[in-house]
């Protein structure tokens, strides 16, 4: 009992966090913990942690990416441009993901191959992703979208469960993959210390690049599913969706500095933060104070780190400040 | 890991004064800003001015001041995301201390000042004390001090009128020319420049940020110099939030939105970098005006704003990109044999690239900028040569050029233009910035347009840049939102706020048969029009209809997943809800999907919003009304009004204008008027298109 705290600890105090959120506001009015509700939280949460999946791996490997916003605004664009021509929503799928993987690969060559610091590079692909989709379409929304568009054409039902369902295979997909293949450990590798993961035989610029290139495969897939929610495209989708992505990793326990972390982590940070906006209008609690809280939150979960013990905190942080010198 | 290792160049004193000077290459940045001036100078109107050179300078003061606090922070490894902020709060504080509780405004900003070292002590102590990564530390103070800002004003306080002697220090001249805020950034740079180049201090950041554990066995103590950082940045926040109130005459809790992304920008591209351990105030000097150079000089070309950020992104990725190679080699392999650093060939043809496509970058530029000035300047068709002398330039501002409702005004404004054959410059901020208005307006009477047409975000704001337009006898008219009257010339009324509040009133009313209860769904919360409309919405149920009750607000954040996420948890905790009124645009579509999707057809939906997006819904009934005025009709009426006022032949005191297709328009005072507001339904929406 004591090595699995002391080994989820992280994700622990997180989910501590969030399951006494559900049970107070569940309490004060047991309406939230409704079957209506709880679905509605699941569909508005998919796509981000579809994006947060993505983004673990890439802080996992020691990086960061700032561009999946503009990369979604960007892919959610194009899938409705792609529909309205007439391609049939299974082939817009795949060229969105590889459009997505393309933008990913161009930070991540950067990253990678130039050696370039992941935050300057996202950041300035962020503004340049998201001005160039500005200028290109002037602010119009896509209308007029085929009848099939929305829920790819099945229905509410039907469609909700598909957005879930993959939703939930990719999660699974990849949090098997990360802790039980090669391949996944890499990037906690290259994350621990890049150096040696390539005196032992990985190549540390691959891992990366695959990390940013992933993590546009998923930003691309978000877009898809979460288009089809609805009967119109905008053109300013995934505002800010960086940084819930960023605190939703950060929240469920990942080191920011690379080298360690967990996916069952991303998805308690995805719940925890996905569910305070909703839980404040639940409590009548006025939503200016909604940035206040999740500033709080977020504090306080890295706060959690020093409460569970200084030492291992020193430990860690002391490490991540040589890591983020020199990788 | 590697680059822990100190680098001879940056320990040797003795080097020659290239490297010296220019340690990480701010030539390069130097080469940049010549060819960015050269290129301007030719393809702006009046951009090589001296009044010009002061306006750059006076807008670059606020972030300025964040990016020379940030080399402090950056040099030591760390980052500070929470400097924009920081501002909103202590903007919003100066303003309520000074308003609320009646201080001395000297008294009022020295607490806000206080204020500001609280922050930065927070940060530092969090990051020093318990050793926490920066990056999250300050992602969390950014949303927890952008909340408490919004939190205290509940998003619409918003505190102007200040005293004109504070109001000097962000607007006045010092002997006519010479900016007053201008001062303080000179004499901050040569402090933070003696500071981290002539002291020991400056000199352990360094070390620190090579390697912090080095640094502590150096005996340097990490933390305290570490929490000094910190607190440094959270003053220089406070500090330019100060400058901020004053140069916009208004405090908000939206101020300084996006100014760490600039800033950081600026710093980074000035050769510091973010690992740590490498930069100088040089380099993030010339950073600065490389990219406030870019931005200023683009609007005097009339390029549009995006090309900016496109641009200043690019250059961000090429200067550090082959700062990167300069300094490392090209593989990474030859890092660590590359410590004698005596590459001197390979680095002259490394650093010849860097020139080279520095020049074509701006080569490239420039000659996008000489085509469009070609389109610009040679007219197509002269339509009437014999009556015509100058063709009227008129410049056209939305509140945020990527709303479809903008957008919508847009094609009308160029419809006029065509007709008029008027040269029609249409910028603005990409978001709701009040901030970039001015900068847009002040590069607009630099260049020397003839009529300015501002949509206004911040009235309070804007109004003294107005004013400056109209002493340099530019013709100013404000169109859909308002300035101060004695800012304008007139006013393209498409609707008061009161018209629009009572219009959506009475459209609740009649679909809840006058009894029940609604809610709205609104922009963000510090929204200036939505919070206008909502007074005067409160205002009419006072007065018309008491048994109808406003149950909740909620915020959108112009983004239609997050109206569609509020409306479902409004329809979940407010059962009763007969109507959901959403009054921004993109709100609307996504409060009837919310509705649709939850099957709730007992539950209508209206508000403030384009047909075109919102037609599906209104076809199905999940929209019983769409409430707007013709869009479209609001930017041709301004351009008209604008040619009428540039050629003379609208003038104070009369009763009607001519305005092309829309025919004779009234005019009441100083208000040229579109008409009442417009209720799209079922029965009319197919007639319009945008």
């Amino acid at each position: 009992m004591q090595a699995f705290v002391d080994r989820y600890k992280r994700e622990l105090s997180a989910a501590l966090a969030y399951a006494v959120l559900v049970i107070v506001v569940g309490i004060v009015t047991p309406s939230f913990l409704g079957a209506g509700n709880l679905r509605d939280l699941a569909m508005n949460n998919a796509a981000v942690l579809l994006v947060a999946i993505g983004m673990t791996t890439v802080i996992v490997s020691g990086e960061i990416d700032i561009s999946v916003g503009s990369q979604f605004a960007v892919c959610t664009y194009l899938t409705g441009a792609l529909a309205k021509e007439g391609m049939p929503i299974v082939l817009v799928l795949p060229c969105v993901v590889i459009a997505g993987v393309a933008m990913g690969a161009v930070g991540g060559a950067l990253v990678a191959w130039l050696r370039m610091p992941s935050i300057v590079v996202t950041l300035a692909l962020m503004v340049a992703w998201r001005d160039g989709l500005r200028w290109a379409t002037e602010g119009a929304w896509i209308q007029d979208l085929p009848a099939n568009f929305q829920w790819v054409g099945l229905g509410q039902t039907k469609g909700e469960l598909i957005l879930v369902g993959i939703t939930a295979l990719v999660f699974v997909a990849f949090a098997w993959a990360l802790s039980n293949i090669s391949g996944g450990r890499s990037f906690y590798a290259v994350g621990s210390d890049a150096e040696a993961a390539r005196l032992a035989g990985i190549d540390p610029r691959r891992v990366v690049f695959s990390a940013f290139a992933i993590t546009g495969a998923l930003v691309g897939l978000a877009a898809v599913l979460n288009a089809t929610r609805f009967s119109i495209v905008p053109s300013n989708a995934g505002m800010g969706l960086e940084l819930k992505a960023i605190a939703a990793v950060v929240v469920g326990g990942t080191a920011i500095t690379g080298g360690r972390g967990r996916l069952a982590g991303t998805l308690i940070g995805v719940a925890l933060l996905g569910t305070i906006g909703t839980a404040l209008t639940f409590l009548g609690i006025n939503p200016f104070w909604e940035k206040a809280i999740q500033g709080a939150v977020i504090l306080a979960a890295v706060m959690s780190d020093v409460a569970l013990g200084r030492m291992a905190a020193w430990r860690i942080s002391n490490f991540g400040l040589r890591a983020r010198t020199g990788t | 890991m590697n680059s822990t290792i100190p680098r001879t160049r940056d320990l040797k004193l003795t080097a020659a004064w290239p490297a010296r000077v220019f340690p990480n290459h701010e030539w390069v940045l130097l080469l940049v800003l010549f060819f960015e001036i050269v290129v301007f100078s030719i393809a702006g109107d009046n951009f090589f001015t001296a009044a010009n050179a002061f306006e750059i300078t006076r807008l670059s003061v606020e972030v300025g001041l964040l990016a020379l606090a940030l080399t402090f922070v950056i040099i030591t490894g760390g980052i500070d995301l929470s400097v924009g902020s920081m501002m909103g709060l202590v903007a919003v504080v100066l303003g309520a201390l000074w308003r609320d509780a009646h201080l001395p405004i000297a008294v009022a900003a020295g607490i806000a000042l206080l204020l500001g070292l609280a922050g930065g002590a927070l940060n530092g102590s969090l990051i020093a004390r318990f050793n926490l990564p920066p990056l999250i530390v300050t992602l969390a103070t950014f949303s927890l001090f952008r909340g408490v800002a919004e939190g205290i004003t509940r998003g619409i306080e918003n505190y102007s009128s200040f005293p004109s002697g504070f109001l000097f220090l962000g607007q006045g001249y010092i002997g006519g020319i010479f900016p007053a805020q201008l001062i303080l950034l000179l004499l901050a740079i040569a402090g933070c420049a003696w500071v981290l180049h002539r002291t020991a201090f400056g000199r352990s950041l360094y070390a620190i940020g090579h390697a912090p554990d080095g640094a502590r066995y150096a005996g340097i103590d990490v933390g305290r110099k570490l929490f000094f950082v910190y607190l440094f940045s959270g003053l220089a926040a406070s500090v330019s939030a100060v400058i901020y109130v004053a140069h916009l005459g208004q405090a908000k809790s939206d101020a300084g939105t996006g100014f760490e992304l600039m800033a950081i920008a600026a710093v980074v591209l000035g050769g510091t970098s973010i690992f740590g351990g490498r930069g100088s105030i040089l380099g993030t000097v010339l950073g600065l005006f490389a990219i406030v150079v870019l931005q200023n000089g683009l609007r005097l070309s009339g390029q549009p704003a995006e090309l900016a950020g496109i641009l200043t992104g690019a250059l961000l990725l090429l200067t550090v990109a082959l700062n990167r190679i300069a300094l490392f080699g090209p593989s990474v392999r030859t890092e660590e044999t590359s410590e004698e650093l005596d590459v001197k060939n390979s680095q002259v043809a490394i650093l010849s690239a860097v020139i080279l496509l520095a020049a074509l970058l701006v080569a490239g530029s420039n000659w996008l900028l000489v085509r469009s000035l070609k389109q610009n300047g040679s007219p197509v068709v002269p339509v009437a040569s014999s009556v015509s002398e100058k063709k009227l330039t008129v410049a056209m501002m939305p509140k945020a050029k990527g709303d479809p409702y903008f957008a919508s005004c847009r094609k009308g404004a160029e419809e006029a233009a065509r007709e008029l054959n008027v040269d029609l410059l249409w910028d603005g901020p990409t978001d709701l910035d009040p901030a970039k208005q001015n900068e847009v307006v002040e590069a607009w009477i630099t260049k020397g347009v003839d009529v300015i047409a501002v949509s206004v975000e911040n009235q309070a704001g804007i109004s003294t840049v107005l004013r400056k337009a109209r002493d340099k006898g530019i013709k100013v008219i404000t169109w859909d939102a308002d300035s101060e009257k004695d800012a304008r010339d007139f006013l393209i009324n498409q609707a008061t706020p009161q018209g629009i509040g009572y219009t959506l009133s009475d459209e609740a009313a009649r679909m809840m048969n006058g009894k029940g209860e609604f809610a709205i769904v609104t922009a963000s919360l510090s929204a200036a029009n939505q919070n206008e409309w909502i007074k005067n919405i409160r205002e009419r149920l006072a007065e018309k209809y008491p048994d109808l009750k406003l149950v909740t607000i909620q915020p959108s954040e112009g983004d239609r997943d997050r109206a569609f996420s509020e409306t479902q948890t409004i329809l979940k905790v407010y059962p009763n809800v007969k109507v959901i009124m959403a009054i921004a645009a993109p709100a609307v579509p996504g409060a009837a999907e919310a509705v649709k999707q939850a099957g709730r057809t007992d539950v209508k939906v209206t508000g403030l919003s384009l047909p075109n997006m919102n037609k599906p819904y209104v076809k199905t009934g999940v929209v019983e009304s769409v409430v707007l005025w013709n869009t479209v009709d609001l930017g041709y009426l301004t351009v008209q009004a604008a040619y009428a006022l540039g050629s003379g032949t609208l003038k104070r005191g009369d009763s009607a204008l001519k305005a092309g297709r829309l025919g004779t328009v009234q005019v009441v005072n100083d208000e040229v008027r579109l008409g009442a507001p417009f209720i799209f339904n079922k029965d009319n929406i197919d007639r319009f298109d945008f």
